[in-house]
Order: structure tokens, then sequence, then C-alpha cells
């Protein structure tokens, strides 16, 4: 949880376009609006789910009404405010589904942008914002006029707004020069048919006023709305900055350098747990959840918590340690430090040891004018070397130790810190050897196939300016898990009482093989097949074959997790543990079953028939024979006694079986 | 049956850890690993080496010192025994084998035991090894079915099983074939009950020979090559312990899934966890009056009835504001379901483009599984050739688990490394390098700082080089786990306090002092402002007005000095006023009035002088 806090709340005014020419679309496309629409939703759903507590207000323009603080003298006509600043919730989530339409008039964006800096500026007054941005989405089609222009930008400058354009068309990049060739998608709908006038001549205002914001990468921050749902630049943008890691950078006792770290790269984990509630009443107090302790006897005693105390494990003692000696004893520091053990060279330094889950970038700190020059940090990487340090975020935290690669980019210069594994911490496994075993080695066909396939499946490529295009992309994809699940809590939260709507398109494609791939390895994958013979070694039954043998097993829902069933199994067996007659069955069956002996299966397997009926009495509900007992003797390797039970005796299980045995085949 | 206990997990955070993603593998199911170091007690291991060098006795039982030690922290489950052979006593479980000495039966190990083989190190040991056991005649027949017994004994499932002979003799029975072929039926009779037998053979005057008569005693390699026969006898502790690591160590899969090119191509593969973070243990409840082990038992009941509530009376929620979402436990699941479990290749990429700041968890090694597909390991084998060959990497969307959403990852192919003594060092296969999503990067605002001169980089430079040293991944110990194990065996063992440890990713601050000599000096010199501190907290942000005009009189500077800074690259040396007065003095105007800026306008008026 280092660097997760965040300073203070930023502003953002979504203003859209609603205008009769957002709903004009060539055949088969999707029309303007709609595609704003999405991207508008696909932001507030982020910002409900995230539960950050940035505000939000809505504008239209285009609409047939007016409702605007600056309606005067017939200015400003046609420009809605829909929501004032506050922060967004499901209820605007459904506005926005439900209320916005496309409607018939036309209004001025620059008229509308000074609506939006109106808006901000009462309604940010005597509060502190971190950010004050503003998202316009349009197709550009009105006649603006540029008479305030120059003020306007005046204006956004000495509030410090930000500005974003989403336009249906990318912006043409020739007289610009450059740009970032692939951050673009390729092909985008509503360019073919050339733009109008007004668009030129907006865009061209557009680019004054970006340029005018920021000289070099003004420009950047003019999107597509197809990029912008499918990609997560839009959002990245906004998102609140991380926070700052002040530290000492130090060399031996006398030489310290200043720094600030920042986390870069982390695994971003969903923020929310699902809790348990009733299913009848969905609360969740109608649950009551209760831990007890009890010995390993055979009466399995119960003990009050207060009658225990903490141990641990010490290989084969355990030794009573109480929570005051363990804290009186452990391992102490002195808090806070990046301090260099040495350097070494960048070889022996493996990307596959790499250990934790984030990346920090160690900066020089940014308030200190005096800082003298770059930290050390670029100065020795001609040398290929890195240093290694001692790690620590604070006094509560565990040291690590990790590697600082000096990174020279363009624009800035930093440390990348990583960490690295502990002597315990490493597994070294060793592998038979594959060069040296000739019963593996391919032969020269087959390295040919596989020469070609490669060739065909190469993601990155040089277009005809000679740049590289990479085709796939990773760190521009969004989390599909994070998609998946705010879609469903979205549907879920709008439209209760129907069922989960199919994955988004979009996100399913992007998860395949880029269709030009696809295409080309065609070829190559058929020379594969015939030069590669691969057959699946016969298994004892697969998981379908079991899943169809147990009739009832197919109204279980595919998607059980092993995790979920554990969980079933714990009822059943605290159900179970109760008949003490049961108990004996089991180690019956137990030791019946160690002889591995087909005519012990047999008698097993008339146990297991007793154990099923003595289950029904203790329970005297439904039946629970669970399969966890069985479990045990498929992984033993008793595959024999299991196909009999499976295919002999499968009466034993045919009834309403709870348990999906998928789980249990290795 | 005390295994059950592991199934009562606590469930508070159970839906969305994916804890089990980085274990070393599913250890509940498959049973125990055993482990049992047979050793050589005869006189010539007791033989020191020249220069005081250990005896190869005393670097064995530093070596099962080690062992012991680390299974206690990362696999305290697995049995490990000590069985000395060539003794004149004899121990074992019927006394019905002579000059066989179980010193460790086949256990867990602890406290105890690791006291134990502490005590037989050193002089001191060798005295103690002498007068329990001493040295006598061997039989290494004899001391194969005493091993065997033990394993026999054993009342647990055990999974794997390794048996490692130590010691500096070839031919331990002489002249005696009777004794050989009697060791070799016995040897033969272990490797049918599935027990390994590895040789680690230590140096001897005149060379170790294998071909004697241990090529018929140890298993035969994996791979079926002739490696394993090739290995030099071990010389050096660190030689001798990468060996035992390397073999002590069962490999076990995170999961098995199918690589899949294209349709119906599908090569199964193995994933393994290589890099692991061990933590400190979590505690176990005991219970006060005996100090024996409880277990806790969770249950969800309704809190009108009391009644135990099924799964199916359940359903789960999310709340965001004053909603609550209400979802079925299945569809919870199903939201986090894509497709089945597998490695679908995307394609591929040239490994520049594979960043090294793009980390979000280990890496996990690949490697064919011949036993699921067969044909296996050949198209791996030719895929890694060639991905190295074209220095490619290959993108595949992987999905680890059922109902676990997909990640990217980069596998990079890796080739196999043996060291000098023909010990695996790196393995062949892929490494796959797990890449971050959008969500996963943090926009960071770099800030701006002005450019080092060449002076100081070069400073910089030999400072570097000074403090050059050799990183070996295995060389720092994890000092908080140390210190608790450290503990804990004080405990177990009624000691005064804890062993020190020493705290290996503690800077050397003297010898790093040392070693840099002036060249700290030199490097502040050039690069601070005088009485730069840069200890002290940075001074508060300056306020706009009185404080700088008291300073000025401070700030000028003569052209002589800026143009020696300017020739010496130190300009950057000079505060923001300072440059910003030199500027006005010269009449240079300036855009901005960052430091670079500054700088720049400075070093471009000057280089006309210069």
């Amino acid at each position: 949880a280092q660097c997760q806090q965040y300073l203070t709340v930023s502003a953002l005014v979504l203003c859209m376009d609603v205008g009769f020419s957002m709903s004009n679309s060539a055949p088969g496309e999707e029309p303007p609006f709609e595609l704003a629409k999405k991207v508008i939703q696909k932001f507030v759903q982020r910002q409900v789910f995230a539960e950050t507590k940035d505000e939000l207000a809505l504008v239209l323009f285009g609409t047939d009404s007016t409702k605007n603080p600056l309606d005067q003298d017939g200015q400003y006509q046609n420009i809605t405010i829909h929501r004032h600043l506050m922060m967004p919730d499901f209820e605007l989530l459904e506005e926005i589904q439900n209320q916005i339409h496309p409607e018939s008039q036309q209004a001025d964006w620059l008229d509308a942008l000074v609506v939006c800096m109106d808006l901000l500026q009462r309604e940010t007054k005597g509060k502190k914002y971190d950010r004050l941005n503003i998202v316009l989405l349009t197709d550009l089609n009105t006649g603006a006029s540029a008479d305030h222009l120059d003020v306007i930008i005046e204006n956004l400058k000495k509030d410090g707004i930000t500005l974003q354009f989403f336009l249906p068309f990318p912006v043409e990049e020739d007289e610009e020069g450059g740009g970032d060739a692939d951050r673009r998608g390729p092909s985008h709908p509503g360019m073919g048919k050339g733009l109008s006038r007004e668009q030129k001549n907006s865009m061209d205002m557009m680019k004054h006023i970006m340029l005018s914001l920021d000289e070099e990468d003004g420009l950047d921050q003019i999107y597509t709305f197809t990029n912008a749902i499918e990609q997560l630049c839009m959002f990245k943008r906004i998102e609140r900055r991380p926070m700052s890691w002040p530290c000492q950078l130090t060399i031996g006792s006398s030489l310290s350098i200043r720094i600030v770290g920042y986390k870069a790269v982390t695994e971003e984990k969903l923020k929310k747990l699902w809790i348990s509630v009733d299913a009848q009443t969905n609360k969740r107090e109608d649950l009551k959840r209760e831990t007890v302790y009890c010995l390993d006897d055979d009466n399995e005693t119960e003990v009050q918590k207060d009658d225990t105390i903490q141990g641990f494990r010490y290989g084969s003692d355990i030794v009573p340690f109480s929570k005051v000696d363990q804290e009186q004893m452990k391992y102490t520091h002195d808090g806070k430090c990046f301090a260099v053990l040495g350097f070494t060279k960048q070889s022996l330094v493996h990307r596959h040891q790499f250990i934790g889950n984030q990346v920090i970038k160690i900066f020089a700190p940014k308030d200190d004018e005096e800082w003298p020059c770059r930290p050390s940090s670029g100065r020795w990487h001609e040398l290929k070397m890195v240093a290694i340090v001692r790690y620590a975020y604070d006094r509560r935290s565990n040291p690590q130790v990790g590697a600082a690669f000096p990174c020279i980019k363009q624009d800035y210069e930093c440390l990348l810190y990583v960490q690295l594994p502990f002597t315990e911490d490493l597994r070294q496994f060793t592998f038979p050897s594959l060069e040296n075993n000739k019963k593996f080695t391919p032969s020269d066909t087959q390295l040919s196939a596989v020469d070609s396939l490669i060739d065909s499946m190469m993601l990155v490529e040089e277009n005809e300016n000679g740049e590289q295009v990479d085709m796939f992309k990773v760190h521009q994809l969004p989390n599909p898990a994070f998609q998946r699940h705010f879609q469903c809590l979205h549907h879920r939260a709008v439209s209760p009482g129907t069922p989960l709507p199919p994955m988004e398109p979009w996100l399913k494609a992007a998860l395949e093989r880029p269709e030009v791939i696809s295409e080309r390895c065609q070829a190559p994958l058929e020379e594969m097949r015939k030069t590669f013979p691969l057959t699946e070694v016969e298994k004892k039954k697969k998981v379908k074959t079991s899943a169809q043998l147990f009739g009832k097993d197919s109204e279980e829902p595919d998607a059980k997790k092993a995790k979920g069933d554990e969980e079933e199994e714990e009822y059943n067996l605290a159900d179970i543990a109760e008949g003490s007659v049961t108990s004996q069955l089991t180690h019956r069956i137990e030791q019946l079953l160690s002889n591995k002996n087909t005519q012990y299966y047999m008698k097993s397997i008339t146990c297991i028939q007793a154990f099923r009926e003595q289950s029904i009495e203790v329970k005297k509900k439904k039946n629970t024979l669970t399969i966890f007992h069985l479990r045990k003797y498929i992984m033993i390797g008793l595959e024999v006694f299991w196909d009999l039970l499976v295919q002999g005796t499968i009466s034993l299980f045919t009834w309403d079986c709870r348990i999906s045995l998928k789980s249990f085949l290795p | 049956m005390a295994e059950w206990n592991a199934y009562y997990h606590n469930e508070d955070e159970e839906e969305e850890q994916e804890e089990g993603e980085q274990s070393g593998g599913d250890y509940k199911v498959t049973g125990r690993d055993s482990l049992v170091f047979l050793v050589d007690a005869s006189k010539e291991m007791f033989i020191k080496g020249e220069d005081g060098q250990p005896s190869n006795f005393d670097m064995t039982m530093e070596v099962v010192r080690s062992v012991y030690t680390s299974k206690i922290i990362s696999s305290h489950r697995d049995l490990v025994a000590l069985v000395f052979y060539g003794t004149e006593q004899s121990k074992n479980p019927r006394n019905s084998f002579k000059h066989v000495y179980v010193y460790h039966d086949l256990d867990e190990p602890g406290a105890k035991r690791v006291r134990d083989v502490d005590g037989l190190q050193g002089d001191k040991g060798a005295q103690l090894a002498a007068d329990t056991m001493g040295s006598g005649e061997t039989s290494l027949g004899d001391a194969l079915w005493c091993c065997a017994n033990l394993y026999s004994d054993i009342k647990l499932r055990l999974s794997h099983k390794r048996l490692m002979i130590f010691t500096c003799r070839d031919d331990p029975h002489g002249d005696d074939s009777t004794k050989d072929r009697q060791a070799r039926t016995k040897a033969s009779d272990l490797k049918e009950t599935g027990v390994v037998i590895d040789l680690m053979h230590m140096m001897k005057p005149g060379g170790f020979d294998v071909s004697l008569f241990f090529c018929d005693i140890v298993s035969p390699p994996e791979d079926e090559s002739e490696l394993g026969l090739q290995l030099e006898p071990c010389d050096k502790l660190d030689d001798l312990k990468k060996r035992v690591r390397a073999k002590e160590q069962k490999k076990r899969t995170m999961s098995r899934l199918n690589l899949c090119l294209g349709k119906g191509i599908n090569v199964a593969v193995g994933m393994y966890a290589t890099a692991v973070m061990t933590r400190k243990p979590s505690a176990i409840r005991l219970y006060r009056e005996t100090n024996e082990p409880v277990r806790s038992k969770t249950r969800t009941f309704h809190t009108q009835t009391g009644s135990l509530l099924l799964p199916s009376e359940i359903k789960k929620a999310q709340v965001y504001g004053k909603k609550q979402i209400v979802m079925e436990r299945d569809e919870v699941d199903t939201i986090k379901r894509f497709d089945d479990p597998g490695l679908l290749l995307m394609g591929f990429k040239p490994m520049e483009k594979l960043k090294l700041h793009h980390h979000i968890r280990p890496a996990v090694f690949l490697y064919p599984e011949e036993d699921e597909v067969k044909g296996s390991t050949c198209l791996f084998s030719a895929l890694l050739m060639k991905c190295r060959e074209k220095n490619v990497f290959a993108l595949c969307r992987c999905i680890s688990r059922r109902n676990y959403p997909p990640r990217f990852v980069a596998l990079v192919p890796q080739k196999e490394e043996v060291d000098h003594g023909k010990v695996q060092i790196t393995p062949p296969g892929f490494n796959a390098i797990f890449l971050p999503y959008a969500d996963d990067i943090r926009t960071v605002d770099a800030p701006q700082c002005p450019v080092a001169s060449q002076m100081q980089v070069n400073k910089m430079k030999e400072i570097v080089s000074k403090l050059r040293f050799k990183y070996r991944s295995d060389a720092f110990e994890n000092p908080v786990v140390q210190q608790h194990y450290r503990n804990l065996e004080a405990l177990a063992l009624d000691m005064m306090a804890p062993e020190d440890t020493e705290d290996l990713i503690m800077p050397k601050v003297e010898q790093i002092d040392q070693r840099l000599g002036p060249l700290v000096q030199e490097f502040k010199d050039l690069v601070y402002p005088n009485g730069y501190n840069p200890e002290s907290k940075p001074a508060a942000k300056r306020k706009t007005g009185q404080s700088g005009a008291e300073k000025k009189p401070k700030m000028e500077v003569s052209e002589d000095e800026l143009k020696a800074h300017m020739q010496n690259g130190t300009l950057g040396k000079l505060t923001v006023p300072i440059l910003k007065e030199a500027c006005k003095q010269f009449g240079i105007r300036t855009t901005g009035t960052k430091k670079q800026e500054l700088l720049d306008a400075l070093t471009q008026h000057f280089q006309f002088f210069l």
C-alpha cells in the first residue's frame, strides 16, 4: 500500500456535442453521437467504480433548449448544463443511458467551451483542486467565431485548465510532422467523406488553442472516439499522480544525493471485494460468520480463542512465541533508505529474477532548484552497470535488495528500481538438457518450419516510412478483467433482474491474434502441423467425460471454480464428521485401498456405498456425500480404483451429488 | 486427516486473492518429499586439505546443515535423514546392520538436529565423530539396505525419494567383489521402489573414478544423457552446496498448460516458479494449557434462525455509494472467465521491445511436458532455438487457471548453461515475463533537470568503477526471515539469546569510504554549490519577494569565474539566483527561468568568447 494515497481532488467537465450533425454517418458506420456517448459512459463508469473523489460536470451543446448562466441577449444558446460539478454516481450513469439523445440544433463549440470554463470558475471557488480539465467531444461541424480566441486561451492559461479533444476523425499530422505514429489506429471511419469547410476551420482553431497551451505535446491531447473506447489514453491522462517518496541516495557515509521516487508500474487490483449476503433478503446483516477453534482430538473439543496463544513452526518443533516477544525480538532497522551496496555489470542481473510487483522511478526532486544536475543516473549508463541497493520504504516495512538501472530518455533521466530475490526466494531447479538429447533434436525441415512461422507472425514491422510499428501493445490495453467487471456491475446496477451481458466485441477481439497475423500464418501453421507430429497422451478420464458421467453435473455452471468447491466441502465435512460411524468407515476404506489390489477395491466400493447411506442419515436432508475423501486416492495413483468407481458403480453418484468432480481430477 | 485443517482457510479475503498462483506448487495433495544423506565416515573423509582446507567430512556436514536450515524455512514438511556408513559402531532401528550408524532418522528437521550437525563440524566434530561412531569396515550394501528400511518404516505417503551418497572413495570395498555385488543389488532394489540415488563424490588424491564402481549404483540422469557421470569430483564447498541444492529441491509445476500455436497445434508445457518471495510464516494457534496446535473452523450461519447456510443460500454483493449490486456466486466466477486455461501464441517481437520496466510480478519458467503431449519437447526445442537465433520473444495470452482472467506474457528464450564442474546453472526453456496492462502503468511527471557535464559524468564513472563487484542472486539472505528463525531457534533450544545474524544487505560503509577515498570530495566539489547540504530539508518554497532581495549582494559572479565554470563544465553548480544575476549582468535575454534555460542561454552567449 505504498504511494497509494493521493493528494487532492480534480474537477472535470465533460462537454458533449449532441447537435444534429453528430447523428450523420456513412452507411454501416456508427454515428459519432453513439461513439461519443460510449466514451462518456465508459469514462463515468470507470470513475464510479473507482470511487474516486474527483468531481465531474456534464455540459451538452446543440440541445433544443438552453440552460446555462451565460444565457443572455441571445448569446450562448442551445447549451445545457446537464449536471453541475459533483461526484459521479449511478444516477448519472442512468441519465446518460436514458436521457441523452441526439438533438436537432447546433451550437458554437467555442461558446460551449466558455460555458465550461465559467462553470469551473464558479463551482471550484473556495476549494482546492489538483487539476481542472475540460473534455470536448464534438465533430467540429459548427462555424465557430474566432473573435475571442485569444481571450479564451489567456483565461485557460490563467486558470490552469487543461483541455482534451475527442473527434470522430484523426487530425492530419502532415504539417506538424511526426507525432506518435502508432498512437493512433490505422483507419478511422468518418475520414472517408472528407472534412467540411467549417470542420477544417474549427480544426485550425482547435490546433491553435492546443499548441498555445502546450507547445510540444498539445496535439497529443486530441483523440479519436474509437481509440478512446478501446484504449485508456483518455482515462490515464487525467488520473491523479502517485505520491512521491523523498529519500537520500547514499554511497558510503559521506556522499548523499537527494532523490524522489514514484511507483511507476505495479499490478493494479480491483479495490473492492465481494461480500456475502443472504440469498433471500440480499442483506449482509442476515449472515454471520464464525470461527471456532478446536483441538485435534477425536471429539474435536472446542476451545475459546482466549485460551489460545500464538506459536510458530521451526521445522518439526512448534515454538510458542507471544506477540510481545515477537515484537521485541524482531528485526529492526533505521527506516527509509536507498543505499548503494555496490555496482555490478547489468548482464549479471537477470530479467527473469526480478521479484516483487512494482517498478519505482527515481528522480531528482522537483522543488529543489538548488539541485545541481540530474541525479547520478545518467552518469554511468555508458558503463552498462547497475547499482545494487538496499531499499526500505519506511521503518515499518521490510528492507529489500534491488537493482537501480539507469534510464536515459529524451526528455528525462531517472533510475528504475526493481526488487531482486533473496537467497531464500530462489528455487534452483535443474532440467534435462534439450540440446544434448538426440531423441528430441528437431530436424532441419522442422527448424525451417518454425523459422517461417516466426517470420509470418512478427508483430513489429516497418512501415513505408521506415518507422517501426508495433501492432500489439499490451501496455496500451486496458485490463480486460476490469473492463468486464465494470461492464457486468454497470449492467446489473442499471438493469437488475436481467442476465449478464456478453463480453463487448471489441474486448473479445482485443484478446485475439490480430487479423493480419492470423491470415498470414495460415500456411506456415499448416507446415508446422505436417512436420511436427503431436499426440496427446491418453490419460485417465478427462475432465469432460467425467462431467458427462455425472448426470446432474451438467447443471453445474461450468465456471465454478475450485475454491468455491472447497468451500462446499467444508460444510459437508463438518456434517459428516458428526457421525463416528462414518469416520470408522473412512478409516476402513483407507486401509483397504492402501493394498492397491482390485479385490480390495471392490470391498472399498462396498464401504463407500455404506458411507453414502450413513451420510444421508446424518444429514437427514439432501445427500451431501462428498468426493472429498476420494480425492486423495485419485492422487496416489489409484486410477484403477477410480475407474471402477466411476464406471461400475456410477449409481452411487448420479443423484444430486453436489460437488463437481471435475475440479478434483488431476 | 491432519491435512484437512488446511481447508478451513480463512475466507475473509477469499474471492479476490490469487495466492495460489505464486506458491511453489500444490503440496497438499502429493505427499511428502524425503531425502537421505548417506555419508562415508571412513578415515579418508577426515583428512584435512592443504592449507587448512576443511576435510571432506567437514564440507559434507556444512552442506547437510544448510539443507536442514533451508528445509526448515522453505519446506518444513519434507523428511530428512542422516546416515553414516563405514563406522566402527552401529546404530540402526533393529541393529541388524553392522557399521551403519543412523544419526538422524527420517523425519522433519528441527532445531535440535541443526545443533547436532553443528556438533559434528570442525576438529571438535571430528573428535566427536571418532568417539561416538569411529571408522571401521565398509559395506555399502548394508548401508543401502538400512536406508531402504528407513523409507519403508515411514507411515506417511512419500512423493519423492532421494538418497545422496557423500564419499571420496571410488572403490569402497577394495577387492571384495561379493560386497560390490551386494551393493549393486541393494541399489537396484532401492531404485525399483522409486528412490533416486545420487553420488556427491569428493576430491581425493589420484582423482575419483566413477566407472570403477559407482556408475552401477547411481540412478541414470533424467535425460538419459551421460552428463551425470562426467561430473568432476567436488573440491570446493560452494560447488558441493550448489550440486546438492540442485538435486535436493523437487521441481513442482504450478500448472500444466497447453501452448497453442494455432488450431490443433498444442504443445504441453509445465509452469515452474523459480523465484518465490519467502515471507515470515504465519503464526499458528496453540492451546494455552498444552501448547498443542488447534484447528480453526469457519462457518456461516443465519443470524435469525441460527441454521448453517448452504452455499446456494448465499449471494455476493458489492456496494458503491448507496447502491448494492448483487450477483449469484457463479456469476461472480463467470465474470472472471474469458477462456479455458492455456497459453495462446499471439506473435513474435524483437527482444528490444521487451521493456525493462514492464515488470508486475515474478517470472515463471516453462519446460515441455512430454508425458502430456508426445512431440512437445521437439517442437518446444525448435521454437527455443529459433527464437534465440532470431533474437525474438513470443508474445502469448496466458490464462493460468480456470476462471483466471487473461494476462499477457513474453516468452523469453533461455539457453542452458553449465559451470566448470558441468553442473547446470541455467536450465533450457522459456522464461515467461508478465506484462503490464495500461492500468498497471502510472503516469509520473518527470521533473526537468539540467544535464550533467562530461566532467561530472567522468567523476561518477570513477566512483562506479571503484565500487564494482560481482552480483550473485543467491548472495543476500533476507535479514527479516533469518532473524525470525534465529529467534525461534533460540526459543526452541532454550538458548540465552538468539545467534547474531549478519544483515547482508547493509552497505559496508567503511569499505566503501575507504575505496572511494578522495573521490567523494572531488565529486562534491564538481557538483554541489558551496555549502549545499543534500541532507538538510529542502528550503521551504521560496517566497517571492523579500528573502530574495536580502540575499542579493552575494549573487555576483565575475566574468572570469563564469568562464572557468564553463570550461570545467561546472556551470551547473551555480544556483539559479546567481545564474539569473549573471544573465542580467551580461545583458543576456532569457526566455524562461528554469535552470536549464538559464544555463543554455549563458553557454550560448559565451560560446563566442571561448
